[in-house]
């Protein structure tokens, strides 16, 4: 044994008036780190209620309660509490929070003697941490989220304006898998869609490629999801919870890829809509999106259903209006035809008012659903707007839609910003035509769908925005007319409304047209309502007053679709259609 | 490598199956019968000197447990792991405590855990981890844990959540829809 | 090589004679080594024979796993070992990148391999303490156990949490350095490598540390194999075996080191090894925050979590902890579930069947010392 082994443990000498390292709390804190997971804080104004901190939670921490926000499109109100009894501060939950709402404070330490105070609702029950910097937050390139969409294959601009081809591909297998991986299934868009669809369960339905699955759940709530695949407003996706930090689920997209895989002749059979007759009988004035879907629901429920129809084919303005490059005729017609095969009587050719009367339907049914659609177009009301050369929006997709040229010839100036505008303008452009969009107000309060924007745009439309029509005139060409429009300035309404368009007078401009395309609006047609029942019924700004059944004041008559919803748009009507055949199957089995 | 290894087994042993991961791991399937032969070989001739560890995996579809036998050859850096499917029903398997000084302790484990018998196999009845457990063997895939828990815990109070759907459809469209 | 395990029953113990006496050693412990016991039966103070008990820290991972989504294991795993709990968290994810066929970013693999040497700093450090402790040398407890807190202060920085750092993700890691990180690190590099001189000299030239520990519980080496044992207690057997060298994973080959071993294989020996492996660390660390790149992506985007499906398959993945081979088996069967994780802990042989071996004939008052010089940790036995 060596001296030196005897001596050096007395080396441990040296440390000994050494300061320790530990703290003494409450005297001394020491804060956490920078990044420190402590406890959570969220915003509760960005949190949307998702659910999603709780189906990541793999300790069941956290519940959904109630809190004083309210449920709304977008925000299930619901807000996370958290269970520290349970919970590790593992901070899935702050990184799967697709609103950003959710992170944590660097502050570790909570004494209490109540355990129940542990289960607490960060945002909403008051905490000393909530002001703290510090804490973790998920790291902006640290993603458990998919943010981007799958990508969607398209006719190029120059393709596309050669013929009325469809300009969206639709996905492939592997783009519609990997978009509907990105959902993460929180039922949040189920409120916002009108026919409020099982939105999660369909995606859920593609990832598992189990479409036939799918195609029964689109069935459940919208049959005309072959349409709504490609034109739907997809108001959902608007408040897809994703949306927050990334680019929304392309819902619509993906209804249409469910679509697209099954073969008209398949769905019999794995829809098996039975339809047992029940001896009653509805009958239905419109063949547009909400008289086929009440159609629809209602045979299932074994209703001998007739439907009049004005024009020589269904579809309304699905077939009347929207354009092929956005729905082709043979899209439409999938739906339209599987709903037909159920045994729907189809009128077509028969205005009610003029080929049959309105209250000889009404006698022989036991209820009627009426879904006729806005097909008058509103009048820009400036003087010259008779001139030969001015004709509406509507026309010019009538005609096209019909297969007759609208002969709208080189030089076109479409009038008004929404998406009849839209089609009216791109149309044009397919025809050859050179197009300039004039709009009263400012590009952002357009009401066309955005996309709608951008496409029109790419196709090389010209927007004049603020811009005023102040009249039409002659020109020396009688196959033109001259418009006079002034430009306008945006005055603030002092209401905190949109700023109002007021022309001014020293702006005006004039140019030359083949034609001139009116497309601001457009209203319904009651005149084949008596009188009294149209009283009955009561209108306001010219929709008519329904409740959520869609009934009216008088018992056996339904309304729905753009005549009596706000938003005017296919699956609103799809949704009343729907919605009115539960009403009447109500209504006749109370009655019974 | 691993294929003149499969060669040379393959003159002694039936080898049902042989999937390589890659260069440092591969897997291969023997029957029950040539378990111990088999290791015995890759031990003694094979360089296959060292037991990382044996276990099982439940295959209850198949009403069969799945062991495997994990070796590592220190001179060449490779892992095998050799599987034998045996059936559920009475599972039984033959021991290899006398390969290697630790099996016993994993046949030991897998008899409490899967219910797995490893007659020869010293101590394989004692407690490994549980102690007077009287329930099914809790590794295989039909014992609940859950279901346990629920049978012999009771939850906390005060916790209750909800659902976004029924909120929202409650709160927002009561009467639209189905 | 045909070294069996003695199993011959406890010899015929009349308790009556007086001779014997049976006495627990454990579950709870003067030291490091955690909850598990050594029933021991004893002639004097010479133990004659020893069965080994574990269950106390038995929570079932291995079952919870199976009823876990893949990102839902991912905070689970690290509490499978507590002193070095970084193990499981990257080999979990090891495992399920190589099955879902994942690529994982450079600069993620720099700094997990940071982060996995850390923490074999961390735990050798604590690990020190304990050992330093089980012969009677608790000052030098304090000693390691603060300068493993300067590198928790380090973890609490790069991950968030001093223990349970939850940092090492399926695709990479949650978030890059922080900034001054490395000058930070190197700080407390320099602090430690101090500590381990200062420790050189009280302990390992200690004169009482060497009487006791020198020739106590030696490892002979047919057993090495037999018993399959790995890490410093197989490096102290002569074995130049080490995972880190060869089969490399992360970034080893690229870092300059040398597989640390001795001759000796008794406790003695076994604590040089660790100790060389300390400043082996240090190296490693200084190696690392010189050369791993400073920016880039450090995440590779796995599919979405929430419903995220792995193809059928199967793999093995290991790595070199402070204790040997530390490794995960993962069976999935195209679910959203694992089918089979096992969770390989070196102390599973090491702690109960060479313990059972070893402790024979030792003296009542070595066993802590002898069961330290193991290096085990109960909780990766039981699971
Ligand atoms: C150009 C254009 C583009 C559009 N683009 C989109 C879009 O991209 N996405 C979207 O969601 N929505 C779009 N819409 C709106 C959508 O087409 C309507 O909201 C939807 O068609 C309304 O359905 P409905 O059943 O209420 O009426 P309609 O579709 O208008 O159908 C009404 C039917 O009733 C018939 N009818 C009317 N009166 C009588 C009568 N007296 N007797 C017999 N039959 C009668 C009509 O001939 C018509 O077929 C667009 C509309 C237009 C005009
Ligand atoms: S994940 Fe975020 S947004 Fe969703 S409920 Fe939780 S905290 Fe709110
Ligand atoms: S931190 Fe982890 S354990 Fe805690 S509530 Fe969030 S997800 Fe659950």
């Amino acid at each position: 044994m060596k001296l030196k082994d005897v001596i050096s443990p007395f080396y441990v000498w040296q440390r000994a008036f050494e300061k320790p390292y530990t703290n003494t709390k409450p005297i001394d804190t020491r804060p956490g780190a920078d990044a420190y997971r402590g406890f959570h804080v969220n915003d509760i104004d960005k949190c949307v209620g998702c659910s999603s901190c709780q189906t990541i939670c793999q300790n069941h921490a956290i519940d959904m309660v109630t809190t004083d926000k309210n449920s709304m499109p977008g925000d299930s109100g619901l807000r996370p509490r958290f269970d520290y009894g349970r919970c590790c501060w593992c901070a899935l939950c702050v990184d799967i929070c697709p609103s950003g709402s959710l992170h944590m404070s660097n502050e570790y330490a909570w004494v209490s003697d109540d355990p129940d105070s542990f289960r607490f609702t960060p945002g909403v029950d008051e905490k000393p941490w909530y002001q703290h910097e510090q804490g973790y937050h998920r790291d902006p390139n640290y993603n458990l989220l998919k943010l981007e969409r799958a990508e969607m294959d398209m006719l190029s601009t120059e393709e596309g304006l050669k013929s009325f081809d469809e300009v969206v591909s639709g996905y492939n297998h592997e783009q519609a898998i990997a978009e509907a991986d990105r959902c993460i299934e929180c039922n949040i868009c189920i409120a916002t869609c009108p026919a409020h669809m099982d939105i999660p369960d369909y995606i859920k339905a593609i990832r598992e490629q189990d479409l036939e699955e799918g195609l029964r759940i689109l069935y459940k709530t919208n049959p005309f999801s072959a349409t709504c695949g490609r034109i739907c407003t997809h108001r959902c996706e608007d408040d897809c919870t994703i949306s927050h930090l990334g680019k929304p689920l392309a819902i619509r997209w993906l209804k249409r890829y469910i679509i697209d895989q099954i073969p008209a002749e398949n769905f019999a059979r794995i829809l098996q809509d039975s339809c047992e007759e029940n001896g009653k009988k509805v009958a239905i004035v419109g063949a547009g999106p909400g008289g086929m879907s009440a159609a629809y629901y209602l045979r299932k429920q074994g209703y001998r259903v007739s439907v009049y129809e004005a024009n020589k084919r269904a579809g309304g303005m699905l077939r009347y209006g929207v354009p092929t490059y956005r729905l082709p005729d043979d899209q439409l017609d999938k739906d339209i035809d599987y709903i037909i095969s159920l045994g729907v009587t189809m009128h077509y050719e028969t205005k009610v008012g003029i080929d049959i009367e309105f209250n000889t339907i009404l006698d022989n049914n036991d209820a009627v659903f009426l879904s006729t659609g806005l097909n008058v177009p509103s009048n820009l009301r400036i003087t010259g707007e008779e001139h030969p050369r001015v004709v509406s929006g509507l026309q010019v997709l009538f005609d096209t839609a019909s297969g007759n040229n609208p002969n709208v010839g080189q030089k076109v100036a479409v009038i008004g910003g929404g998406n009849v505008a839209m089609d009216a303008a791109r149309v044009s452009r397919r025809f050859g035509a050179d197009v300039t969009v004039l709009y009263r107000r400012r590009l952002e309060d357009m009401p066309a769908d955005p996309e709608e924007i951008k496409e029109a745009t790419e196709e090389h439309c010209h927007f004049v925005t603020q811009a005023i029509p102040v009249k039409i005139v002659p020109a020396d060409n009688p196959n033109q007319a001259i418009i006079h429009w002034g430009e306008a300035e945006m005055v603030d309404d002092g209401k905190g409304g949109r700023p109002r368009p007021i022309l001014q007078d020293d702006k005006m401009h004039t140019e030359t047209y083949d034609t001139i395309i009116s497309a601001i609006g457009q209203s319904g047609d009651y005149s084949f309502l008596s009188e009294s029942i149209r009283n009955d019924l009561s209108l306001k700004w010219h929709k008519f007053e329904v409740d959520d059944r869609q009934r009216t004041r008088i018992g056996n008559i339904f309304i729905g679709g753009d005549v009596a919803n706000e938003v005017a748009d296919a699956v609103s009507a799809i949704a009343d259609g729907h919605n009115a055949a539960i009403g009447i199957h109500q209504y006749i089995s109370e009655k019974v | 490598m691993i294929e003149a290894l499969k060669q040379r087994l393959s003159e002694h042993f039936q080898l049902t199956n042989l999937t390589i991961k890659n260069a440092g791991l591969a897997f291969l399937w023997v029957e029950k019968h040539e378990l111990e032969m088999l290791l015995r070989q890759l031990r003694d001739f094979e360089g296959y000197t060292h037991l990382s560890f044996i276990i099982a995996s439940d295959h209850i579809e198949k009403n069969q447990f799945k062991l495997t036998y994990m070796l590592h050859n220190y001179d060449t850096k490779h892992d095998l792991g050799v599987h034998v499917d045996i059936s559920r029903v009475n599972a039984s398997m033959h021991s290899i405590h006398p390969l290697w000084a630790q099996a016993w302790t994993y046949q030991r484990e897998l008899k409490e855990m899967y219910g797995i018998d490893f007659p020869e196999s010293p101590r394989v009845d004692e407690d490994f981890c549980l102690e007077g457990w009287d329930d099914m063997p809790p590794m295989r895939r039909d014992f609940d844990t859950v279901k346990y828990c629920e049978e012999h815990f009771d939850d906390r109070d005060g916790r209750a959540t909800e659902e976004n759907r029924q909120t929202m459809k409650v709160n927002i469209y009561p009467e639209r829809g189905e | 090589m045909n070294l069996t395990h003695d199993f011959s029953p406890t010899p015929e113990v009349d308790l009556a004679s007086g001779k014997y006496v049976k006495i627990w050693h454990g579950p709870q412990h003067p030291g490091i080594t955690g909850n598990m016991s050594l029933e021991l039966t004893l002639c004097g103070d010479e133990i004659v024979n020893c069965k080994t008990h574990v269950g106390y820290l038995h929570r079932g991972f291995e079952k919870l796993m199976e009823r876990r989504t893949y990102i839902q294991n991912f905070p689970l795993v690290c509490r499978i070992a507590v002193p070095e709990p970084t193990f499981n968290e990257y080999l979990y994810s090891a495992g399920i990148e190589d099955l879902a066929g994942i690529e994982v970013p450079e600069l993620a693999k720099w700094l997990r391999c940071l982060n996995l040497e850390l923490m074999r700093l961390g735990s050798f450090l604590m690990w020190l303490g304990g050992a330093s402790g089980a012969f009677g040398m608790s000052t030098v407890y304090q000693w390691t156990v603060t300068h493993r807190d300067y590198i928790l202060d380090l973890f609490e920085e790069m991950t968030g949490a001093r223990i349970y750092h939850m940092y090492i993700s399926p695709g990479g890691v949650r978030a890059p350095l922080p900034d001054g990180f490395k000058d930070r690190c190197l700080m407390v590099m320099k602090k430690v490598e101090k500590l381990l001189y200062e420790v050189e000299t009280t302990v390992l030239n200690n004169a009482v540390f060497k009487k006791r520990a020198i020739g106590l519980g030696v490892i002979s080496s047919d057993m090495v194999d037999a018993y399959g044992v790995t890490g410093p207690n197989q490096r102290a057997a002569g074995y130049a075996r080490d995972t880190r060298k060869d089969s490399p994973y992360l970034v080893y080959e690229q870092l300059d080191f040398d597989v640390i071993t001795a001759t000796g294989s008794d406790a003695f020996d076994r604590t040089i090894v660790r100790y060389q492996e300390m400043h082996q660390c240090v190296s490693l660390i200084r190696q690392m925050l010189d050369r791993m790149p400073t920016d880039g992506a450090f995440h590779t985007p796995t599919p979405n979590v929430l419903h995220w499906k792995i193809p059928a398959g199967e793999t093995y993945v290991k790595a070199e902890c402070t204790r040997g081979e530390y490794g995960y088996y993962i069976e999935t069967d195209g679910s959203e579930y694992v089918r089979r994780v096992h969770i390989r802990g070196p102390s599973y042989t090491h702690a109960i069947a060479v313990m059972e071996k070893l402790v024979i004939g030792a003296n009542i008052a070595d066993v802590a010392g002898l069961m330290v010089s193991l290096h085990t940790y109960p909780p990766e036995i039981e699971r």
